[in-house]
């Protein structure tokens, strides 16, 4: 399948620490890297069950608001 | 928008002779001239008497610049030595000189605070004057603003369109994986085509007869540095992993020194580190690199003129902006950072 036009987004503090990658896709979307949430820690943390989430470090959350 | 506490490069160190030129550069007029013992020396280039340019003037004695219109001198420090017809040298009578270092080439200036000027924080652009790299340089003026040609050399997708007779094809914009790393001061833009033909500029240099894999190293330290690290190799052999064998790998190197908010000086050089005494090939590759930087001057000045006609005028961002962008962010930061410690300054001076 032919490569398409991407872009990937790596966030670095003051020490050169790396955020997660964020990729921006030829197709509009933006694409998160981060932890499966499990079922049991739905359950414990009351997060909602039927739906993908992921937990995601906090220098992403950082890099998300510095860099989009 | 200009920071004022970062060295710019203000001339090729050619252009500095004992015979003052004026330059502007960060919207104040600037006077270089090359003193007796060599050393080149940059001053305010408006005499504080009626504020004609000194580079009118000239030099007498090994360092002394005399104003063409009413005879002032002014020494290497910019204080001003003699007052035709009159012993009392206004206290007033001086002006301003500016830090200066000649590297890679080029003569660098410090514009903002003298006490903050650290030459080890010049950029690092060794590739122009390295024995093992053949390098050649220019200069363009441009009319535009400065941060149009930081966002052109961030973003090649550009490529494709402007110099799709000499370095650009469709493969840089349909095939490429851009990644943009960016940190406190500096963003890195590195993508990789893979498998996919060369540029005509490639093909007469490298003398590619297949497809080829081809690199864009971007590296952006602002004000607005930016090194190019760019080639290609037959594909498949290995240049993705580290392995640059049977191609070519050359330097673009770009500083850009903006003039006035809309027009800018435009320095740069193009290395390459294969058959590097060829004088004949350091031409041929400079030639090719000029022609599209014509091309992308042509751009500039178009997309000023509308910038000026209506600074309002919305715009889009895309993708492939994302370099750009990034580097606008670190400029905003560090211009907002720069005038909360002048505004610092001056409240404490009060």
């Amino acid at each position: 399948m032919p490569l398409n036009f991407r872009v990937e987004l790596i966030w670095q503090d003051d020490n050169a620490n790396e955020a997660a990658s964020i990729y921006l896709t030829s197709d509009g979307r933006v694409m998160l890297q981060g932890r499966a949430v499990s079922a049991q820690e739905r359950k414990d943390l009351h997060l909602p069950a039927d739906a993908d989430m992921i937990s995601v470090d906090r220098k992403l959350i950082r890099a998300i608001k510095d860099m989009l | 928008m200009f920071l004022r506490n970062y060295w710019y490069v203000a001339a090729s160190v050619d252009e500095v002779k004992a015979k003052p030129f004026g330059r502007i550069i960060l919207g104040e007029p600037v006077v270089f001239f090359r003193a007796a013992d060599g050393m080149a020396v940059a001053l305010e280039d408006r005499c504080p008497h009626r504020r004609l340019p000194l580079s009118m003037g000239k030099l007498v004695g090994d360092d002394v610049l005399q104003c063409h219109y009413h005879g002032l001198r002014f020494d290497r420090t910019g204080a001003c030595v003699r007052v035709p017809g009159q012993d009392m040298i206004p206290p007033a009578a001086r002006v301003k000189a500016y830090p200066v270092i000649e590297r890679y080439k080029w003569l660098w200036i410090w514009m903002g605070d003298p006490a903050l000027a650290d030459p080890s924080q010049i950029c690092d652009f060794h590739w122009i004057d390295d024995p093992n790299w053949g390098a050649k340089g220019d200069y363009l003026h441009v009319l535009a603003n400065w941060q149009l040609v930081v966002d052109n050399l961030l973003d090649l997708t550009h490529l494709a369109f402007v110099h799709e007779t000499t370095i650009g094809n469709a493969a840089l914009v349909e095939h490429a994986a851009v990644k943009v790393q960016r940190g406190p001061e500096h963003v890195l833009v590195t993508r990789w085509i893979i498998d996919q033909p060369a540029p005509p500029t490639f093909v007469k240099v490298g003398k590619f007869t297949g497809n080829v894999d081809r690199w864009q190293i971007i590296d952006y330290r602002p004000p607005a540095f930016l090194r190019l690290d760019v080639g290609a190799t037959p594909t498949g052999t290995g240049a993705p992993e580290g392995k640059r064998v049977g191609g070519i790998s050359m330097r673009n190197l770009n500083a850009i020194t903006p003039e006035t908010e809309t027009t800018s000086h435009y320095f740069w050089a193009q290395a390459h580190d294969f058959d590097v005494k060829n004088a004949e090939l350091t031409d041929r590759i400079f030639q090719q690199i000029k022609l599209a930087f014509l091309e992308d001057v042509d751009v500039f000045t178009a997309q000023q003129r509308l910038i000026d006609l209506n600074p309002a005028a919305p715009t889009i961002d895309i993708n492939a902006d994302s370099g750009g962008i990034q580097a606008r962010r670190i400029v905003d930061r560090l211009y907002a950072e720069e005038q909360a410690a002048l505004t610092a300054q001056r409240t404490a001076a009060e």
